[in-house]
């Protein structure tokens, strides 16, 4: 357990973050679809990763609950990703 | 309501919660689900010998119900459950514990699987069940193609039958991390718990997947949601994809059980241990990782590209490399043995025969150009038959190893040799003559008139089977009444604990409490367990018997079997209610909640053992475990409606989509979700501290943040339905956009009931000294709260 | 593509001169890999099982048994077999890696001579679409003709097949020629026929409805000339109008 200071400052980045998502997408003369979707993700798992670690309390758990989570995550990615590369053209 | 009633009494099998019952209640269940897919199975051998006179036997229609019912029936209703018969009644003997770690979870999971049978038994009567073959591919598992009640209620079926095993999955998984004796490292586990072991960690994911996979299929049918029904942006494929990556671990999640038992009978009579043992656990845990690896090998006929052929077909050959290891590793634990030709041994032996044989063929399907021929024939259905069927066929060999064990009587022996040999020849007739007549495509039964010769040996041979199995039921029911009673260890060169208590064991399992402290079982006396006893003894008395469990089946039954005639709700109009459906889904719906209501307020003691192994989850409670494995699968569950929806909108041209909704409102609801996340955090500070206002102020912000979120939703769709007059059923885009959301909600108002009963406890003055509930409940909201994270950017900004 | 069918020809070379005009139908391919394959799966399967049955026999328990009983004390745990040796395992399954390897990446070859079909010049190709449906099959030329129930092609010709469907997921294959392709609905799935003159059986291979057994329809190979006699008889103009009126 972390001091209310702590979980509180983490909520704020949270939000600060949050924010940050939307304003990827506001500013669009600034940032190309690509490079907003692209930092949106990136913002998307550091958010998750704060909640996860702090709120879920994966930092006072064993290390191998973390690997758990990160197994599902790994799965899911690996089966939205192939399954969508399986219907592109190909590489060549 | 905790004492058991004796065994005589009918009611002790409706409320027990011990794990050997329930095993006895698994293989009494799996073994009528045997004969009823048996059953189908010979009406199908039948349909193949050809024109009886007057026609076929079947009409098409009931063909393909037959196959559709024997594929689902002896896949899920007969081979797992049968498997985990074995599982509920030896793992915890095996591991030296007392009983599964969620006792009346098991209970409950063993009464879904037998309902869901039930479930499925009622779907023949509604103008017929699903006949869109096991694998149910998109778009005939659709009501346009497959229009009768019963195929929904089939697939509803299934579903409640998945909701079952992941509850059982976790419980395993809870069981084998967190119950092991003093003493009893995972490397020192019998092979058989490691099998069941690895095949709980697949069913995890594996799992998971089709519960969504059902989901999805359910509302598809039922409130006209359209993901398989868009085959333009792909949705036949879908199909493909995430019922295969579930599918592909199936096969090894169904044959990994019967591995184990060949571990445990090649041991026992040879009087050798198994050669290269952590290289064969090492193999089964490869196996086990790049079972998720290689699902695209059952499409390489589709149009996927070339690159993901390729990389999957170098997979599904690497899989087969440390199948060979196991293979040559129990035909080397024979060498230098004094080898017992005892019944389990010989269908231990038969079983690796079979596995021999569906291996090679296997490879065969691996290389593609000879897949694309094998694609959709009798070669694919003689394969898979050697292997699942030589899987069962080990578990059989299990059934007569464990059955004095379990009944504490033994079979007739030389009966047992004959059944088993009545029973090899009929499966080599039924399943080698299909690799003379691969041609055939499967699941035809008008197949070219050269072939007839062949199908009629095949269907000879089918007969001849069932016989087998007539023997076999004549064998042990004789056995029960007649079987001369056994000791502990009626087997010579048995190693593993089963075999240290009586047969069948008594109800605790053990007296004292079991250690492997120093390399072998012996047990810590009450007296002598020093500072542990009194931690024993103060968690002390387990309870026994829940009725509970059954009721929630019984009414979920009932409630699915309203859903199933409830066909849709698009959204904005109700078309095709009947009022005895509905009248059906409303009892069914009280019931179902009433008594989950009574399942959480039923004060039922399972206590956790002081001293036990945990690696690798040390220093944690069950309870923690068992939320976390949940929400692994829950993961996996909203991994595979994300797929969906990103599968779709790719094969549609991704930036031809634009969100469907203001972006603010999703805006808005990420704000709410994260103070909410963060007043959770702050109820267990309270908890901690001992505020009782405290706690309940912070857990009733929670729930008012939970409300404004859905009040925000409510506005959102409000106006989707009503001002812009869109539903799930306008098209696809907005099917994703829907349902994913909407199961995002779903688990919302799930998490504000929870926050509602904890309020009430803790007035009540419950958590103020045990705060793990609050904790729990945290890491289920949190997680909520990471599925927006992505929910937002996915259908709001992107 | 041609850059592949090239690497594959000179892997294939010797076969591509026996078959006609120096490449194979898929038949042949076909029938060469699966005797390959099954020539080492049957003598691999007879060793392993005669192996199996000898070592069984040998070591049985019986009065002069010559084998030995480890140590069998119920309870026990089994640190003991944790170093037993495992070379013999090790090289068993090095042989059978090396078998299978050499294999796939045999059939591998096969694979990209197939998906790359034969190199032929462009005039000389056809171009066939077949639509599935429930329950039969469409076929458009290229001239927009739809002929139902029967596929007709010249002889000795490379047709390029590319397959779909109206309805549900069917699959189009003609098993004595060993061509094989999904017909998915939404998708497009490609391949390719070269065949004698003759009648072939077009069966469907995935389970697509009540009608699913009788959902068949025959491949017509013709002569060369008999072929453009009846192409140039079909013409899509008269049965637009036909069906319109
Ligand atoms: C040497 C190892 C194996 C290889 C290389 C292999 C390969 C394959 C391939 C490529 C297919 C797809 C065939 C097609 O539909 O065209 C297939 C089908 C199948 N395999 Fe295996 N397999 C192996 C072992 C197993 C095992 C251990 C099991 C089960 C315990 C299994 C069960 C199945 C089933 C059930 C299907 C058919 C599913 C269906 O279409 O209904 N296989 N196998
Ligand atoms: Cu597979
Ligand atoms: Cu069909």
């Amino acid at each position: 357990m972390a001091s209310v200071k702590k979980y509180a400052a983490i909520y704020v980045v949270l939000l600060v973050l949050a924010a940050g998502k939307f304003v990827f997408f506001e500013l669009d003369q600034v940032f190309g679809y690509w490079d907003a979707f692209t930092g949106v993700m990136a913002l998307a798992v550091a958010k998750t990763a704060l909640i996860m670690w702090y709120y879920q309390h994966l930092n006072e758990e064993p290390r191998s609950i973390t690997y758990l989570v990160l197994g599902s995550y790994f799965l899911v990615l690996l089966l939205a990703a192939a399954a969508t590369f399986s219907i592109t053209s190909g590489v060549y | 309501m905790s004492e058991l009633p004796p065994k005589s009494s009918v009611k002790r099998w409706l409320v027990t919660t011990n794990h050997k019952d329930i095993g006895i209640l698994y293989t009494v269940t799996a073994l009528f689900f045997l004969v009823f897919g048996g059953i189908l199975a010979l009406l199908i051998r039948a349909q193949l010998w050809g024109d009886l006179g007057d026609g076929r036997l079947m009409s098409g229609l009931a063909y393909n119900e037959a196959v559709t019912a024997h594929g689902l029936v002896m896949v899920f209703w007969f081979l797992s459950p049968f498997a985990f018969a074995f599982a509920n009644y030896l793992v915890p003997l095996q591991i030296g514990a007392d009983d599964l770690a969620f006792p009346r979870l098991n209970a409950l999971s063993f009464w879904l699987y037998a309902f869901s049978g039930v479930l499925l038994g009622i779907s023949f009567f509604q103008g017929g069940t699903l006949d869109a073959g096991w694998t149910i591919y998109a778009p005939l598992n659709l009501p346009a193609y497959t229009p009768s009640i019963g195929s929904t209620t089939a697939i509803l079926a299934l579903f409640m039958f998945v909701v079952g095993v992941t509850a059982s999955t976790m419980n395993f998984l809870v069981t084998i991390h967190h119950s092991r004796a003093e003493g009893m490292g995972l490397m020192d586990m019998p092979l058989f718990t490691w099998s069941i072991l690895l095949t709980v960690w697949m069913m995890l994911f594996a799992f998971a997947t089709l519960l969504a996979v059902g989901l999805i299929l359910a509302s598809d049918r039922i409130f006209g949601s359209l993901f398989f029904d868009a085959t333009t942006e792909g949705g036949s494929l879908l199909w493909g994809h995430l019922f295969w990556f579930f599918g592909h671990p199936e096969v090894y999640i169904v044959f990994f059980p019967a591995l184990g038992v060949m571990f445990e009978v090649f041991q026992s009579f040879s009087g050798r241990r198994i050669v290269g043992r952590k290289w064969v656990i090492a193999a089964l845990i490869l196996i086990a990782v790049q079972s998720f690896l290689v699902w695209m090998h059952h499409m390489f006929l589709t149009t996927i590209n070339l690159e993901i052929k390729t990389l999957m077909m170098a997979l599904t050959i690497g899989i087969s490399l440390p199948f060979d290891l196991i293979v040559f590793a129990l035909i080397y634990t024979l060498i230098k043995g004094r080898i017992r030709y005892t019944t389990p041994f010989l269908y231990s032996f038969g079983a690796l025969f079979f596995i021999v044989v569906g291996g090679i063929t296997g490879v065969f399907l691996g290389a593609i150009v000879l897949d694309y021929e094998f694609r959709g024939t009798y070669w694919v259905v003689a394969h898979f038959h050697y292997i699942m069927f030589g899987g069962a066929t080990a578990l059989f060999g299990g059934l007569y190893y464990w059955f004095p064990k379990m009944t504490g009587r033994m079979y007739n022996e030389l009966w047992g040799k004959l059944q088993f040999a009545v029973f090899f020849v009929g499966f080599n007739l039924v399943y080698f003559s299909m690799f003379a007549a691969w041609e055939t495509p499967r699941r035809v039964f008008e197949y070219v008139e050269a072939m007839t010769p062949i199908h009629r040996v095949g269907t000879v041979g089918a007969f001849i089977l069932a016989f087998s199995f007539l023997m076999m039921f004549y064998i042990f029911a004789h056995a029960l009444r007649h079987g001369e009673k056994v000791g502990d260890n009626p087997w010579d060169y048995t190693r593993t604990t089963e075999w240290a208590v009586p047969s069948p064991p008594p109800l605790e399992n053990w007296e004292g409490r079991p250690s492997f402290e120093g390399g072998s079982l012996n047990f810590v006396s009450k007296a002598t367990d020093g500072g542990h006893a009194s931690a024993h003894d103060h968690e002390g008395h387990a309870d026994h018997a829940s009725i509970w469990p059954f009721a929630i089946s019984v009414s979920m039954l009932v409630l699915l079997l309203g859903l199933s005639g409830l066909t849709v709700w698009n959204g904005r109009e109700i078309t095709g209610v009947s009022t005895g459906y509905a009248a059906v889904t409303a009892i069914g719906t009280v019931a179902f909640l009433g008594s989950m209501l009574q399942f959480g307020r039923e004060g039922f003691s399972a206590p956790q053992p002081a001293v036990a192994e945990r690696w690798p989850f040390e220093g944690m409670d069950k309870n923690k475990l068992g939320t976390w494995f949940f929400i692994a699968s829950d993961i996996m569950v909203f991994g595979a409606f994300i797929t969906a929806a990103i599968f779709i909108r790719f094969e549609a041209g991704w930036t031809t989509w634009q969100p469907v909704t203001d972006s603010i409102y999703g805006l808005v609801n990420t704000f709410i979700l994260l103070t909410s996340s963060f007043a959770v955090v702050l109820a267990l500070v309270y908890a901690r501290r001992g505020s009782k206002k405290g706690t309940m102020a912070a857990i009733g912000a929670t729930m008012f943040l939970g409300l404004s979120f859905m009040a925000v939703k409510a506005v959102e769709w409000h106006e989707k339905f009503f001002i812009d007059g869109v539903s799930w059923a306008t098209n696809v885009q907005y099917t994703t956009y829907f349902m994913t959301t909407g199961l995002h909600a779903l688990h919302v108002l799930l998490g504000l009931m929870i926050a509602a009963w904890l309020i009430f406890r803790t007035k009540e003055g419950a958590y103020m000294d045990d705060d793990r509930p609050i904790e729990l409940f945290g890491i289920y909201w949190h997680f909520v709260d990471i599925v927006w994270v992505f929910l937002f950017p996915l259908f709001y900004l992107f | 593509m041609h850059r592949t069918t090239e690497t594959v020809n000179a892997v294939f070379q010797p076969m591509a001169h026996a078959g006609q005009e120096g490449w194979q139908a898929q038949a042949e391919v076909f029938w060469e890999v699966f005797s390959v394959f099954a020539a080492v799966g049957i003598l691999v399967g007879v060793v392993v099982v005669a192996y199996m049955m000898y070592n069984v026999y040998k070591y049985r328990d019986s009065e002069d048994a010559s084998g030995e009983v480890e140590s069998v004390e119920v309870g026990e745990l089994p640190r003991d077999a944790m170093s037993k040796k495992s070379k013999k395992l090790f090289v068993s399954l090095a042989l059978s890696a090396v078998i299978v390897i050499v294999l796939v990446v045999y059939a591998y070859t096969a694979l990209l001579y197939v998906e790359a079909g034969p190199e032929v010049e462009e005039d000389a190709e056809m171009h066939v679409h077949v639509e599935g449906y429930q329950f039969g099959w469409d076929f458009e030329y290229e001239n927009g003709h739809v002929e139902a129930g029967t596929m007709r092609i010249p002889e000795n010709t490379v047709v390029r097949v590319t397959v779909t469907s109206r309805d549900v997921w069917h699959n189009f294959g003609i098993s004595e020629l060993r061509v094989k392709a999904d017909s998915i609905p939404g998708q497009t799935a490609e391949t390719w026929i070269s065949a004698e003159e003759g009648e072939y059986l077009i069966e469907c291979f995935e389970l697509c409805g009540d009608a699913h057994s009788q959902m068949v329809a025959t491949l017509d190979v013709m002569e060369e000339d008999e072929f453009e006699e009846w192409y140039e008889g079909t013409n899509p103009e008269d049965e637009t109008e036909e069906a319109e009126g």
